[in-house]
């Protein structure tokens, strides 16, 4: 995950490169460092030194750390032949790597040679049963493929092993939400929130997924988990502050008609939203608060 | 009537809206993506529904419900005052060769047919997509799915009773235009919307 500092910073640099200003080899290192997927940018700029034999030889031994991302972009782009060169490169210099074998692994991956890929990476994760990337490419390859339960087999015992992989629990998180398994995902939710409790984020998406799976006490644990987004993102999350307005009116729906305990506990937090809400378009997205408002009524209506 | 299969119904979709879930998808490729159609009945054939507009919606947690409901909400808040509704959807799967529609996307479908009977369903066809420069395919690089007598989504046959065709019929074309020059770059989602308000799911730029 990236912060929104890190990100205007990346695309600082790279509308700079895209229009001359120089840089590629600082964007190419931010890249690299976020874990960012930009492989398109990555191939036009990392070949644009690569094949300047001079760029090339300035960077010294990160020249080899520069084929491996470009063949990872490459890749990524299919762009297969490029690949090809970048690993032979590597080769040469590297003959007995096994860095480089995975690299040649990842190319039989990416020219969708399952069977090889996998024992490819099967063989490596033999010698080698740490390597946590060579564990997420078998994810990947059942994936690709489309067997999503072999994906979810697998992800589940490579979180067993690294429990504090925060990428890998979202990956997991996403892919239950894509198959509407939403209490798998909830629970996902649950140990990012345990093990990064200040990143609001973790709140949002588990805040979203109580919601979505819906009954009284899922939604008022979702107001408070909408309430805590809000509170550890400064005010500033809109997605939660929608939430809030969501789950009154939901819960209200639900408890019409209950007892008076089951209703609403802080009947002044919706209103709240709905003000910073108006607050936000009006100074933001003030063709929009017309539109915002009616939104508003029909929630508040329907409660 | 012409609600259920083997009638006469036809969808004829305006260019740019179907241009503009086209790109949706191309600027998040490794994501599925889903959009709703905005238009009417025709007042002078009731069997024909025009679909005049789309608005992009997510390319993240296609699944989770809280940001569909606002976007639905607001849609239709800003489109009934111009006449027009959600007529239907539109998804792309993550996965190229994934042809299949999946459970997400027959949910929020029945959700909207609920409101609207004859909603259509356009589930992008990658490899339609992908032969668009080679050939010269005039229609639409799209499954269309309606619901038969049984209620449930079928996969309309390109010779059955039901079509859909574009109201400007050099509509590949300027698609093709527009993905050279890599016009996906601009267009704007609801997700993004919501994570920054300043951006215009409505796309007013776009096509200028």
């Amino acid at each position: 995950m990236v912060t929104k500092t890190e990100e205007s910073q990346l695309n600082k640099l790279e509308n700079q490169v895209d229009n001359g200003g120089g840089g590629a080899w600082e964007y190419l290192c931010l890249a690299r460092k976020l874990k960012v997927r930009r492989s398109d940018k990555v191939l036009k700029y990392g070949l644009s030194i690569l094949n300047d034999s001079r760029k090339r030889s300035s960077q010294g031994s990160d020249e080899w750390t520069l084929y491996e991302q470009v063949a990872v972009a490459a890749m990524d782009c299919h762009a297969l032949d490029v690949a090809k060169d970048c690993i032979n490169a590597l080769q040469k210099k590297f003959p007995e790597s096994k860095r480089v074998g995975r690299l040649e692994a990842m190319l039989l991956e990416a020219k969708g040679s399952w069977e090889d890929a996998e024992a490819a990476y099967s063989s490596l994760l033999e010698e080698n049963p740490f390597d946590q990337v060579i564990h997420k490419r078998r994810v990947a390859v059942a994936k690709a493929q489309g067997n999503i339960s072999v994906a979810i087999e697998w992800l589940n015992k490579y979180l067993e092993i690294f429990m504090a992989d925060h990428d890998a629990w979202r990956e997991l998180a996403e892919i239950y939400v894509s198959l509407q398994m939403y209490k798998q995902a909830a629970f996902c939710y649950e140990e990012l929130i345990l093990s990064q409790p200040t990143v609001p984020l973790h709140h949002l998406a588990y805040a979203d997924v109580l919601y979505t799976l819906g009954g009284l006490e899922n939604l008022q644990t979702a107001k408070k988990y909408y309430s805590s987004t809000i509170d550890l993102s400064g005010g500033k999350n809109n997605r939660a502050l929608f939430g809030i307005c969501l789950c009154s009116s939901a819960i209200s729906q639900l408890a019409r008609g209950r007892n008076r305990e089951d209703k609403d506990s802080s009947p002044d937090l919706p209103s709240l939203a709905s003000a910073a809400l108006e607050k936000e378009y009006k100074l933001q997205a003030s063709d929009k608060l017309s539109v915002l408002t009616s939104t508003l009524k029909c929630l508040r209506v329907s409660s | 009537m012409a609600s259920t299969g083997g009638g006469e119904l036809k969808y004829e979709m305006a260019q740019n809206a179907y241009i503009k879930l086209v790109l949706h998808a191309l600027k998040h490729k490794t994501s599925a993506v889903n959009g709703v159609l905005l238009g009417r009945t025709s007042p002078k054939n009731e069997s024909l529904v025009q679909i005049e507009d789309s608005v992009p919606l997510f390319h993240n947690h296609l699944g989770l419900l809280p940001p569909l409901e606002i976007s639905l909400i607001m849609i239709e808040e800003y489109y009934s005052a111009r006449g027009l509704g959600i007529v239907g959807y539109f998804h792309a799967n993550e996965r190229f060769d994934d042809t299949e529609l999946g459970n997400i996307s027959k949910n929020i479908a029945d959700h909207i047919s609920r409101y609207f009977p004859q909603a259509a369903v356009l589930l992008l066809d990658n490899k339609k997509l992908e032969a668009l420069p080679k050939g010269k395919d005039r229609s639409p690089v799209v499954q269309l799915y309606t619901k038969d007598a049984y209620k449930n989504w079928k996969l309309v046959a390109e010779d059955g009773g039901i079509h859909l065709t574009f109201k400007e019929p050099a509509a590949n074309t300027i698609l093709l235009d527009y993905i050279s020059s890599e016009k996906w770059q601009e267009v704007v989602d609801f997700d993004d919307h919501l994570d920054d308000i300043t951006k215009d799911w409505l796309n007013p730029d776009l096509f200028k």
